[in-house]
């Protein structure tokens, strides 16, 4: 009889401690609480750059209070479940891309939103302050076109060089046609150094982005789906292979190439034994603890291609991406931080110390990114990653593991091709 | 009437293991070979969503290269790996337990990398053990003068199926080796003394005794290997963290890829795919336990 009576006892306290809880909340109902869930980790630059940002938005609006979740890259598997049951998150981030195909119906549509002014536009609606480009994107994976994601931190796709390393060996200008560019690396391998290098993350960059110069990304990414195997008789692919082939043979290629696991291939031109690499423009970033920030880093639009018919003006770039949830009590809020965020001075603090992109597009590039400004501004054709060569994630490993062989120079051109169509 | 007095005694003691047994593994795997048969896009999706497709998930499995070959890999994990385990495994047991000195020593040596992490021992191996510039083995190769064998690059597509498997097998030969330990140490010495009159030779005593009076825990132990490496994940995504690659991919690592999407891309995401794939190896396991089971019979010896 005791127990019952103690456990009686426990519930009614426990009962009446969670009131008491239910109360306090009622108490303070004139502060609004946003929960934001991060794609980073608390220790990466961009995180802290965000966390400052948003205590300086709680402290400019004293009843705004802002939860973060620091999820890192892990969210692609935390946020669905979460948002699934309902949890409170008003907002998130991740890839663009991404975040629209993939969580786009959990999201709230922003239109409205980009016509007002918010005080770090500097009078200008939202969508005047910031890169329109990047706007016209977050529309381009929509399916209906609407504007489902904010952009921030954008990235363009391309050839990462030592600018030393060019000088040194003597070239002018930044090789635009695929000719130039192997005039470049034989310059490069004769003053002593070894032209280019690729880890096996990044490996299907080069074909994908070579055949989408050749035949454009929505071809690649056919021949990727083509089941009968008939399109990769096309002869862009022999093309394609014979130009990787060459360079294998001329030694334009690190000789660890076949084997090297991301990172290796990046720290090597971190290290000033390699000139270029193919990537995204975070990679100054990402390497900046070997490279330090005086590296001398140079970037280039993969070059145009014989009988191609895209150039520089076609790119992969993207960026990563705020989005609102649609069942968030407080979506003004939301996007009053994100306008925070994305625009004026905590844009250019991000910028600055991620050594990324500003999404104002105009003013305070990172030196190491000043060619990279030019590509942006060039841009009118957005690829997917690696030129659509990975539409079919079935191929591809197949794809990837031949074209690693091939670089290695331990097939040829026609032995890769046979290996696709088989 | 006594059977009926005893019957609330059985569920108070069986309810919460048989509760616990239905909720946390008998309704997830009813759950999961039921999804197999449907295409879901996310795991969390009400059932509303999910669209039959019958046995489409399984037929898109086998028509798949890329699955196919994750399970011609865990096929070569499972034989060329076994074999390297359990002979090595076998021969620490043997020696370790013929009053070697500093037993114990040895044994808590050849464990050790159990204890270790698997992510930090598949990094050491990867990026430090095979690395082609600075890595162990091209140093240690270079050093005897073995030219042609330190040029090898251990990490290219030719190669990384067999660096995989070293590299994970090296671990487990600790693992199955106490289990090989135990068991001989549970033979009575008798046998082998009596052996020793007799004259018989250590291999002899090995295979006439050893082997034999073994067949129990060789079978458990074949039943063991067979399900880590049908759950062979860690070892795979730590040697191609971004994209499978042909030489490393496995079926839980194409499973992964199945139910939350592919690392650089957006693509079509299919739970069901997923499930089948874990109804496929689940029957795996069953049909190589069953064999096992018959194979290797009792002899009925009692020790």
């Amino acid at each position: 009889m005791k127990r019952i009576f103690a456990g009686a006892a426990l519930a009614v306290i426990g009962a009446a401690l969670l009131l008491t809880g239910c109360s306090k909340k009622a108490d303070s109902a004139d502060t609004v609480k946003l929960v934001y869930w991060s794609m980073w980790n608390q220790t990466e630059p961009q995180a802290q750059a965000i966390e400052e940002g948003i205590r300086d938005f709680e402290k400019k609006n004293p009843t705004i209070k802002v939860e973060i979740n620091w999820n890192g890259r892990e969210i692609r598997k935390t946020l669905q479940p979460a948002l699934d049951n309902n949890q409170t998150i008003d907002i998130w981030d991740e890839d663009l891309e991404r975040v629209i195909k993939t969580w786009g119906s959990y999201s709230l549509k922003l239109d409205s939103y980009l016509d007002k002014t918010y005080p770090t536009t500097e009078g200008k609606a939202y969508k005047d302050a910031v890169m329109g480009s990047l706007i016209d994107l977050s529309r381009f994976y929509a399916s209906d076109g609407a504007v489902y994601a904010i952009p921030y931190q954008p990235f363009v796709f391309a050839f990462m060089y030592n600018k030393e390393h060019f000088q040194k060996a003597g070239i002018a200008s930044t090789p635009k046609t695929w000719d130039e560019l192997i005039v470049a690396m034989g310059k490069l391998k004769a003053a002593g150094f070894v032209p280019m290098t690729m880890d096996d993350a990044y490996m299907d960059t080069l074909p994908g982005y070579y055949l989408a110069r050749a035949k454009g990304y929505q071809w690649v990414e056919q021949l990727v789906n083509d089941n009968t195997n008939a399109l990769w008789n096309d002869p862009a692919v022999l093309q394609m292979a014979k130009a990787f082939e060459a360079i294998a043979k001329a030694g334009y290629v690190s000789n660890t190439v076949a084997a090297n696991k991301w990172p290796a291939g990046q720290q090597d031109v971190a290290a000033g034994t390699v000139t270029m690499y193919l990537n995204g423009t975070w990679l100054v970033n990402e390497i900046m603890g070997t490279t330090g920030p005086e590296f001398p880093w140079g970037t280039f639009a993969f070059p145009s291609v014989p009988n191609g018919v895209d150039d520089g003006t076609a790119a992969n770039y993207g960026a990563q991406a705020f989005q609102v949830n649609k069942n968030s009590a407080n979506p003004e809020a939301a996007f009053a931080l994100i306008a925070h965020l994305t625009t004026g001075a905590w844009d250019k603090e991000l910028a600055q110390r991620s050594y990324g992109v500003p999404v104002g597009g105009t003013t305070d590039w990172p030196v190491q990114l000043a060619e990279a400004k030019a590509i942006f501004n060039n841009l009118k054709i957005c690829y997917p990653w690696a030129g659509g060569i990975q539409a079919n994630t079935d191929k591809l490993p197949v794809i990837v593991e031949s074209f690693t062989r091939l670089l290695g120079g331990t097939i040829t051109a026609d032995q890769f091709v046979a290996t696709m169509k088989r | 009437m006594r059977k009926n007095s005893t019957l609330p005694m059985k569920i108070i003691f069986l309810g919460p293991a048989v509760f616990c047994y239905l909720v946390v593994f008998l309704y997830p795997t009813l759950r999961t070979a039921f999804m197999s048969f449907f295409k879901v896009d996310a795991i969390t999706d009400a059932l509303a969503k999910w669209s039959f497709t019958g046995l489409g998930n399984y037929a898109s499995l086998f028509k798949s290269t890329l699955f196919m070959r994750s399970m011609q890999n865990i096929a070569g994990i499972w034989f060329y790996g076994g074999l390297l385990v359990f002979a090595l495994g076998l021969l620490f047991a043997v020696i370790l337990t013929s009053g070697v000195r500093y037993k114990a020593f040895f044994r808590a040596f050849i464990y050790l990398p159990n204890v270790i992490s698997a992510v930090a021992m598949g990094t050491m191996w990867m990026q430090y053990v095979y690395s082609p510039r600075y890595g162990l083995l091209k140093n240690v190769f270079g050093f005897l003068k073995l030219e042609k064998l330190a040029a090898i690059q251990l990490t290219s597509p030719d190669y990384i199926f067999a660096a995989l498997l070293v590299a994970y097998c090296f671990g487990m030969v600790g693992y199955f080796m106490l289990i090989f330990m135990a068991g001989i140490e549970k033979i009575p010495v008798d046998y082998y003394e009596v052996a020793v009159i007799e004259g018989a030779s250590r291999w002899k005593q090995f295979v006439k005794i050893t082997i034999p009076l073994m067949k129990n825990v060789l079978r458990t132990n074949i039943v063991l290997w067979t399900i880590s490496t049908v759950g062979f994940f860690v070892w795979s995504m730590i040697f191609s963290p971004l994209n499978p690659e042909p030489g490393t991919v496995t079926p839980m690592v194409y499973m992964y890829q199945m139910i939350f999407g592919a690392n650089m891309v957006v693509t079509e995401r299919n739970v069901g795919i997923g499930a089948a794939v874990g109804v496929l190896l689940s029957l795996l396991v069953v049909v190589v336990f069953a064999a096992a089971t018959k194979l290797i019979r009792d002899d009925d010896v009692e020790f």
